[in-house]
């Protein structure tokens, strides 16, 4: 059963706590984002903002995969 | 062009966590007898089943639309990620190449060495079918129920699920060879792209954001991905080699 429990929490967040918790700073980031700017602006580049922030947790999870690898 | 969009990135990741889930059934089937894996897999499809048709309505058709968006994007943006960073690492010989050839060598071999079936009902290997299906299923659900999640995209969505589990059943039935032909790791990072870009795409949706180009946006923002994902590879791969050169 633990083996069960354990098998879901890796299918559904992954091998790495770096992705989900990099992906949940993301959104609060964008969510602090949008209120911030003016909405028509948000509107305009929020998608690339959220894409930024998005690749910036890609890079973060290999670099510390690469760091367990050396 | 968005229909078409869908139904290639359902059709895609469904058809490669079906082949795993192929490959363990393949295994359970050749050491302890297949009328026993088939019993476990069955028993796995039909809970995958009535898991989505118990969970899928109430999260599609209960929630605001933009909540919604946010949900599925953040869930597709989880799995996408997580499938682009072992691709990205497999690419750059940081990790093992995805097989569910080997997957399938690996899990006969265990069984193999257990205890032999009965003349009676397996249940070790009923179990196993059933827990390895259960959780490529779920896998499966869980993106089709996210990608058809907006409206009007879950016919693509469904669709695309359809193919896959046709293409894997062929695949099943002309027996393993074929498994060991198919370009997995490369496969997986293409829907590791395709997933990241959905997620992207509909999670800002959520929050508000209208894309230049609409629905075109899935596009760019897969290229934005893939180019990411290629200098990525080269990036560790050269780190590797010169790892390996000291």
């Amino acid at each position: 059963m633990r083996a069960l429990l354990a098998s879901l929490r890796r299918l559904i967040l992954g091998e790495t706590w770096t992705i989900p918790l990099g992906v949940g700073a993301a959104l609060g980031l964008a969510v602090v984002m949008r209120a911030w700017l003016p909405h028509a602006t948000w509107q305009a580049v929020g998608g690339f903002c959220l894409a930024i922030f998005v690749l910036a947790v890609l890079a973060l999870s290999l670099r510390r995969a690469h760091r367990g690898h050396s | 062009m968005t229909f078409v969009l869908t139904m290639a990135a359902a059709a895609t990741a469904a058809g490669i966590e079906m082949l795993e889930a192929l490959a363990i059934v393949l295994a359970v089937g050749i050491a302890r007898g297949f009328r026993d894996a088939l019993a476990g897999a069955l028993a796995a499809v039909v809970a995958v089943v009535l898991l989505c048709l118990a969970v899928g309505p109430a999260l599609l058709g209960g929630a605001d639309l933009h909540f919604l968006r946010l949900i599925i994007g953040s869930i597709l943006l989880l799995f996408g990620l997580e499938w682009l960073r072992k691709g990205i690492l497999r690419m750059a010989g940081l990790r093992r190449r995805s097989s569910s050839y080997d997957e399938f060598v690996e899990e006969r071999a265990a069984l193999g060495g257990a205890i032999a079936a009965g003349a009676g009902r397996d249940w070790a290997a009923r179990l196993v079918a059933f827990k390895g299906v259960f959780l490529e299923g779920l896998e499966v659900g869980l993106i089709v129920l996210a990608l058809g999640g907006a409206p009007g995209r879950l016919a693509p969505a469904l669709v695309g699920a359809a193919v896959a589990l046709v293409i894997v059943s062929a695949i099943g039935l002309v027996l393993h060879q074929p498994l060991r032909r198919l370009p997995e790791t490369q496969l997986k990072l293409g829907v590791g792209v395709a997933l990241a870009a959905f997620g992207t795409f509909f999670t800002a949706e959520g929050l508000g954001v209208e894309w230049p180009l609409a629905d075109l946006a899935l596009l760019y923002l897969a290229g934005l991905f893939a180019i990411t994902s290629w200098l990525a590879i080269r990036a560790l791969a050269r780190r590797v080699t010169l790892a390996a050169a000291t």
